[in-house]
């Protein structure tokens, strides 16, 4: 059984507040999809914080202490938003770096 | 003297809408009946308003100011917000709001020790509001309703007794604050088991809700402040299934009652189970209520 990480979230992380700022602002978003580095740029992301963004490794941000919730959130900022195609994507994706196992493994 | 006229819990699950037409007949089913029954009976129920405890997705606040409750004060309600559309994937809505139930609300549970927010201007709605407001067809009722966005995800969070003694205090503001013969329906918006964003995400642990959806009907209130509890709901869901908590306030409003249950559905796409309960209200007094300490 997966242990709860809740408790053990760490909610001085930037990335919540990336995360946050890309669901309320939809230019960011156009920016992150054009220049994520650029976008990234602009938060006080710790180096092994801003690496796991950039290696999509779910796993390695939760362990520091993301919130799940905004993880899954980001998630969908970076694989697709809707319900039957994107979010689908991203909820495998998500799921495949949390566990080491593709959907269906 | 106000009144407490109506009562249900109800899951929100945003999956439920993108892809209805993709699920089962049998899960259609079970979902359409819950929405048909709770829009049928909140209308013969005649409220005067609704209001909805619903989780708070990390959609208004930021995590390191968050509040445990927030109540929607605008005189008008939309949504969903831009960015939950396509993931939600339901029609735009607009409800009437009652800016003056929401700071009678606001002024009276603070004066009984509950510590809640206000927010005069619009609220960022995803799926805790839209859901219900569009699967059961609320805003065509013509009934106001006032959202309260309670903070289930972001630790510490308010547990069972806590939302229950806020579900007291609710039911005596109702009964004592608000304007005579003003009739109240009460929803909790929230669960069943799900993990988003975790691990688990596919993950529907069917015997935990069948279980609660079974104790929410029983009507047995010291059940549901023992055996409800933050660890059972992670283990069956982190993160997720705590939502569970915004029923625990209606049930602290009501008091104990019985419920009617409108089956339960599992769908893994949905990545959530889905049942609805609806309780079967008997005149209540802050006495009766009093009798299940939180």
């Amino acid at each position: 059984m997966t242990t709860s990480r809740l408790k053990s979230y760490d909610p001085s992380l930037a990335v919540h507040d990336l995360v946050q700022d890309l669901k309320w602002d939809p230019d960011l978003r156009e920016a992150f999809a054009r220049d994520e580095a650029g976008v990234l740029d602009r938060y006080p992301l710790q180096g092994a914080e801003r690496l796991a963004i950039e290696r999509r490794d779910f796993k390695a941000l939760y362990d520091m202490g993301m919130h799940p919730y905004l993880g899954g959130q980001l998630s969908r900022l970076i694989w697709g938003n809707d319900a039957g195609g994107g979010a689908i994507l991203a909820v495998n994706n998500l799921v495949a770096s949390l566990t080491g196992k593709r959907q269906g493994e | 003297m106000g009144e407490i006229v109506f009562a249900a819990g109800i899951p929100h699950l945003p999956a439920m809408v993108g892809l209805y037409d993709r699920a089962p007949p049998d899960v259609q089913a079970v979902v359409h009946n819950s929405f048909e029954s709770l829009h049928a009976e909140i209308k013969a129920a005649r409220p005067d308003v609704i209001i909805v405890f619903a989780n708070d997705h990390l959609a208004n606040s930021r995590i390191r100011s968050y509040p445990d409750f927030l109540i929607g004060m605008a005189e008008e309600h939309r949504g969903p917000h831009e960015w939950f559309k396509p993931w939600i994937g339901c029609r735009d809505y607009a409800i009437k709001g009652d800016r003056n139930v929401a700071a009678t609300l606001f002024r009276g549970m603070i004066r009984r020790g509950i510590r809640l927010f206000a927010e005069p201007g619009a609220l960022k709605f995803d799926d805790n509001i839209s859901v219900p407001v569009t699967m059961g067809n609320l805003d065509s009722l013509g009934i106001p309703l006032v959202p309260v966005l309670q903070n289930c995800i972001v630790p510490p969070i308010p547990e069972q007794h806590r939302c229950y003694e806020v579900g007291q205090a609710l039911a005596d503001l109702i009964e004592k604050d608000l304007a005579p013969g003003m009739r109240v329906a009460l929803i909790g918006s929230g669960g069943l088991s799900h993990e988003p964003g975790g691990s688990r995400y596919y993950v529907i642990d069917e015997t935990f809700d069948r279980w609660f959806l079974d104790l929410a009907a029983s009507g047995d209130h010291d059940r549901v402040l023992k055996e409800l509890t933050f660890e059972r709901m992670e283990a069956s869901g982190s993160g997720g299934t705590i939502e569970l908590f915004s029923w625990v306030v209606i049930m602290g409003a009501t008091g104990p009652c019985k419920g009617r249950s409108f089956g339960y559905a599992i769908h893994r796409d949905f990545r959530c189970g889905f049942g609805a309960v609806i309780w079967d209200l008997k005149p209540q007094t802050a006495q009766a209520r009093e009798q299940v300490p939180a």
